[in-house]
């Protein structure tokens, strides 16, 4: 199953409004692999529509590749077609069961299992400047220093190659693009950092509550805040984007973002009460800009 | 004279070469300074368990050790080296090891009777059944044994039965050797301290035949602490160490008892010392490990009457329950017995079992939750043990505040079985988690099964022998059977007699009274007669339950819904709940029997089922989470309220449940408590922090508190500029703010 949509207009403003570190919508990936039992194909398959769908909030061009679709060759030629130019970032996800032999990670497909060098090795010929991958897989841990690089960010389930049972990470990741709880910037979308975070307190409250030893521990290397992955339905705001008669107050709350940001960049530089009497004057005109955008 | 010996054995030393360990041994009565020289001249014997015997007399335990292992390697049909390597091992309160070289040693011989008395102390020592077993053993095969004496008498006297621990010390009080006779001395004077004849004449004779022997005032030290008096046990240790400066089991002791008192700065001392002394004893390297590792990072709080030892990671979310449910058990079950404790209480929670456990008993691995010492309480925190792995922390700080009240109105003199009883009646009828069905007598809380059953099998103890069902259990799962008699024998006394009958007995035990004497004065009954009318009671109490059935009836509900066939489980969960009403514990049939109905559509049955299961003491999380939301479906509101408050209580390190029963409280004009709970949700360090800060600032908000409102809800947006909601409500706050300031 392939899956494609284009950027559209609400995506540009998007990327607008939130500022120069988050970069336009990334071209995706999502993989599912073997489930090797029914119970773990519909699992993974699930989370990679999830995963698919969440894409889409936010017009991600988006390729799945699930059953005998999943096999190495595939994901190697997806990964070469979907990302042509260097214009966009790469997200590649891959959810389902992992091995570790001691030496090599192997991600579980039908046919033979790719290796973590040979992705990596399909992933230097992208071009896109700026990657992330997610393992959302048991021993995924093992695949992190292989792949981890300059420009690309590494997301793994499990700390390293001997957390071998199957995991729940990728069940949380998929949670986490769907749950306003998970966007803690309160920007109405889920970043890969926001996702992270979620999934791994979640899945230690998962073992928590069973009682169980927990057999996975989620680890991440890079920059993963910079790669959008989901936009909530419900954020209010974007409607409005879309309104060249509110473009003013669009491009004034742009201007207040940056100048929070800016404030929070030198927040040492002041004393504590004037740092918050400075944030609370900026704030309180963005409520004003956001009411007004809201009006109708 | 004695002087006389000394110089002999050493002459004989310094002519010969070398003397020989007894030789030694003999020297450490009269001048220990010659006996060390003695010990150090053997300490390069040839032979590896002589060395062993000079280490370990010098304290150099580690040499000790290595020097019986080298013996064992060189000599390993010996099953005596093995002995006395184990004898090491127990002094320095390493039970496991000990045991494993007695065990060897018999192994070798199962006729070594050195061996049997080593496995013995290790029995009495573990509070074990078998020790008795095995001294007895021992007499049939020597009945001269004075080893297996003196462990009987041990084992009498712990068992409150100084006539028996008397009678079997009649013909050890002159035997042969010194270091028996002594132990037997000590033993006597133990006996003279519990029946309040204090100073004892033993003690003086004691210290005429062997001055430095500390060990007399480590034993009678040993019967104050299982009896729960502390501060008489610190006066006797402290005695100890000044009798023997080098008595490092005796600081070790008086460390550990001293911590018990709360007295840190004291007990952290003496343990130091008794680690420089005795670097290898298990219980002081534990307890110093504790001290420095955990203890040392939580801040103690302190308020009215009150001092609070949490775990700094979850202090946020248990000091303000922990704080509430002490000061109310101290109002309401203090006003019940009577008694207001005149010094502060110490409440520890730990969330590690294993830190409770070297707080206890300086090693990890015992099987209770919770211990009270006078005013001190310390317990497994619910994050060592969950409400849906069957602990109630809740009711259990409720069990363990009862007994600072029992414990402290009868200056710890209070019987274990009336002490555990009131405290198992306390929760029951008065603690968060109490039976409170409707139309139902109060705190007729339904038992475990196997109560029921022990009943019919006639293996309930007598009320004057109940003690040993805590501190020497005979048949599996007695220690529980025994907690839950007590409660019932507390609650048919009340019933039968008033409730001031129980705060008579407590007077009773406060005068010293044994437990049949106390049952005297107070209920003016013999013991038996107390027996006879509570077996009737428990006849009565239980006629209507069968157990079989239930058992059955259970099973197969449980079954069923692991199957699926939901109307199977509802009929098989009603048969078992009209065989056994109200059962909450494990296996009940309340859950899902609630979850079955509202599978088949039957939300309303679904909702009896589930709040007879709250109401009735069940605590499980799932059931009451399905509680709350039915009733908030059902818009009953405050009854939702009230289930989700027990639910935060007893599992309040759920982020969820306590942000929920925020909401729902605010939402409910309850700012103050809805503050409460968000500040326990934020310090749980939750995900999302700026909905936690923006939850803070609204319950401010609500309570007018503008300012504390707008520090929380500019926390709120400074992680989160675009939170609209956030942004909303800092509007409203400085619109407040400005009407405020207008004239």
């Amino acid at each position: 199953m392939v899956v494609a949509t284009g950027m559209g207009r609400y995506l540009a403003l998007l990327a607008l409004v939130v500022g120069p570190a988050v970069a336009a919508a990334p071209r995706m990936l999502i993989v599912a692999g073997l489930g090797g039992e029914p119970g773990y194909a519909s699992a993974f398959l699930e989370q990679a529509e999830a995963a698919a769908r969440a894409a889409e909030s936010i017009r991600a061009a988006v390729t799945v590749l699930t059953g005998e679709d999943a096999r190495a060759e595939a994901i190697r030629a997806a990964l070469a077609d979907i990302a042509p130019d260097a214009t966009n970032d790469l997200v590649l996800v891959l959810i389902g069961h992992g091995s570790y032999d001691e030496e090599h990670y192997r991600f579980n497909v039908p046919g033979p299992d790719p290796t973590a060098g040979e992705i990596a090795e399909w992933l230097l010929r992208v071009p896109a400047k700026q990657q992330l991958v997610v393992l959302a897989t048991s021993a995924s841990g093992a695949a992190v220093d292989t792949l981890e690089g300059e420009g690309r960010a590494v997301i793994a389930a499990t700390r390293d190659g001997s957390e071998r049972n199957a995991v729940v990470f990728g069940r949380f990741w998929v949670a986490a693009l769907q749950d306003g709880r998970a966007d803690v910037d309160k920007d109405g979308r889920i970043n890969a950092d926001e996702a992270f975070r979620f999934a791994e307190q979640a899945v230690a409250a998962h073992y928590e509550e069973a009682q169980r030893i927990a057999t996975e521990h989620p680890r991440r290397v890079g920059r993963t805040e910079r790669f959008a992955l989901a936009a909530l339905a419900e954020h209010g705001l974007a409607a409005a984007l879309g309104d060249p008669a509110l473009a003013p107050f669009v491009a004034r709350r742009d201007e207040l973002l940056a100048a929070i940001d800016d404030l929070g960049e030198t927040k040492r530089d002041y004393l504590e009460e004037d740092y918050f009497a400075r944030l609370q004057e900026l704030l309180l005109e963005l409520a004003s800009v956001e009411r007004r955008l809201e009006q109708p | 004279m004695r002087r006389l010996a000394a110089l002999v054995a050493i002459i004989a030393v310094a002519s010969t070469g070398a003397a020989s360990i007894d030789q030694c041994r003999s020297l450490e009565f009269d001048d220990r300074e010659a006996a060390k020289v003695c010990f150090e001249a053997l300490l390069a014997d040839s032979a590896p368990a002589v060395r062993a015997e000079a280490a370990w007399a010098l304290d150099e335990v580690a040499v000790a050790s290595a020097a019986f292992r080298a013996a064992v390697a060189a000599e390993p049909m010996r099953a005596d080296i093995r002995v006395r390597w184990g004898e090491l091992f127990l002094e320095a309160r390493n039970a496991v090891e000990a045991k494993a070289l007695f065990d060897e040693a018999l192994e070798l011989d199962p006729q070594h009777v050195p061996a049997m008395v080593g496995l013995a102390r290790v029995a009495l020592g573990g509070f074990d059944v078998r020790a008795e077993a095995i001294a007895n053993e021992i007499l049939e095969t020597e009945p001269g044994n004075h080893e297996a004496r003196l462990i009987l008498a041990r084992l009498a006297l712990e068992a409150d039965d100084p006539a028996r621990a008397e009678g079997e010390l009649e013909g050890v009080l002159a035997a042969d050797e010194p270091r028996i006779r002594l132990e037997a001395f000590a033993l006597r004077a133990a006996m003279d301290h519990l029946a309040d004849r204090a100073p004892s004449p033993w003690e003086a004779r004691t210290m005429a035949l062997y001055p430095g022997y500390g060990a007399l005032y480590e034993t009678i030290a040993h019967f104050y602490i299982i009896t729960r008096r502390y501060r008489e046990a610190i006066a006797q240790l402290e005695r100890a160490v000044a009798v023997d400066p080098e008595l490092w089991t005796a600081y070790g002791t008086l460390g550990m008892n001293l911590l018990r008192v709360n007295r840190f700065e004291d007990a952290y001392r003496m343990l130091t010392r008794a680690h420089d002394g005795a670097p290898y004893n298990v219980e002081v390297v534990n307890a110093l490990r504790l001290l420095d590792d955990v203890l040392a990072g939580w801040e103690p709080q302190a308020s009215d009457g009150l001092l609070l030892r949490i775990d700094p990671l979850e202090s946020g979310a248990l000091a303000s329950y922990a704080t509430d449910l002490t000061t109310r058990a101290l109002a309401v079950v203090g006003g019940r017995y009577a008694y207001r404790p005149d010094q502060p209480v110490v409440v520890e929670l730990y969330g590690r079992h294993e830190d409770f456990a070297v707080r206890t008993a300086g090693v990890p691995g015992i099987g209770i939750l919770g211990a009270t010492f006078g005013e001190v309480v310390v317990m497994d925190g619910p994050s060592a043990r969950g409400i849906d792995d069957g602990f109630d922390w809740a009711s259990a700080l409720w069990h363990e505040i009862a007994h600072v009240i029992t414990l402290g109105a009868t200056n710890n003199r209070v019987a274990r079985w009336f002490s555990e009883g009131i405290s198992v009646l306390e929760e029951w009828q008065t603690g968060p988690s109490r039976f409170r069905v409707a139309d139902h007598p109060p705190g007729r809380r339904a038992v475990p099964v196997n109560v029921i059953e022990a009943h019919r099998e006639a293996k309930l103890l007598p009320v004057a022998d109940l003690d040993e069902g805590f501190i020497r259990p005979r048949y599996t799962g007695q220690i529980g059977v025994s907690y839950t008699q007590a409660g019932l024998v507390c609650e048919y006394i009340a019933l039968a007699h008033g409730r001031d009958a129980l705060v008579h007995l407590l007077a009773a035990f406060a005068d010293g009274q044994d437990t049949g004497a106390a049952i005297e004065t107070a209920l003016d009954l013999q013991p038996g007669d107390l027996d006879s009318a509570f077996a009737a009671y428990l006849d009565d109490r239980f006629a209507d339950i069968d157990t079989a059935s239930f058992r059955a009836a259970a099973a197969q509900a449980h079954g069923s819904a692991e199957a699926g066939n939901w109307t199977a489980v509802v009929e098989a969960a009603e048969r078992a709940i009209a065989s056994y009403p109200f059962f909450v514990d494990q296996m009940s049939p309340y859950p899902i029997l609630a979850d079955a109905e509202d599978r088949l559509g039957r939300r309303d049955r679904a909702v009896v089922a589930a709040r007879t299961y709250w109401q009735a003491g069940g605590r499980l999380t799932t059931p009451l989470s399905q509680l709350v939301r039915w009733l908030t479906e059902s818009g009953d509101l405050d009854e939702a309220i009230a289930v989700q408050r027990a639910l935060a209580l007893v599992a309040p390190l759920n982020r969820d449940h306590r942000a929920d029963l925020g909401d729902r409280l605010l939402a409910h004009g309850a700012a103050r408590e809805a503050l409460g709970e968000y500040s326990a949700y934020r310090s749980l360090q939750p995900h999302d922090q700026a909905n936690a800060h923006y939850r803070l600032a609204r319950a401010h908000f609500a309570l007018a508190g503008t300012e504390a409102a707008r520090r929380e809800v500019l926390l709120a947006l400074e992680i989160a500029p675009s939170y609209t909601d956030a942004l909303r409500l800092l509007l409203d706050i400085n619109a407040a703010a400005n009407e405020t300031a207008d004239p």
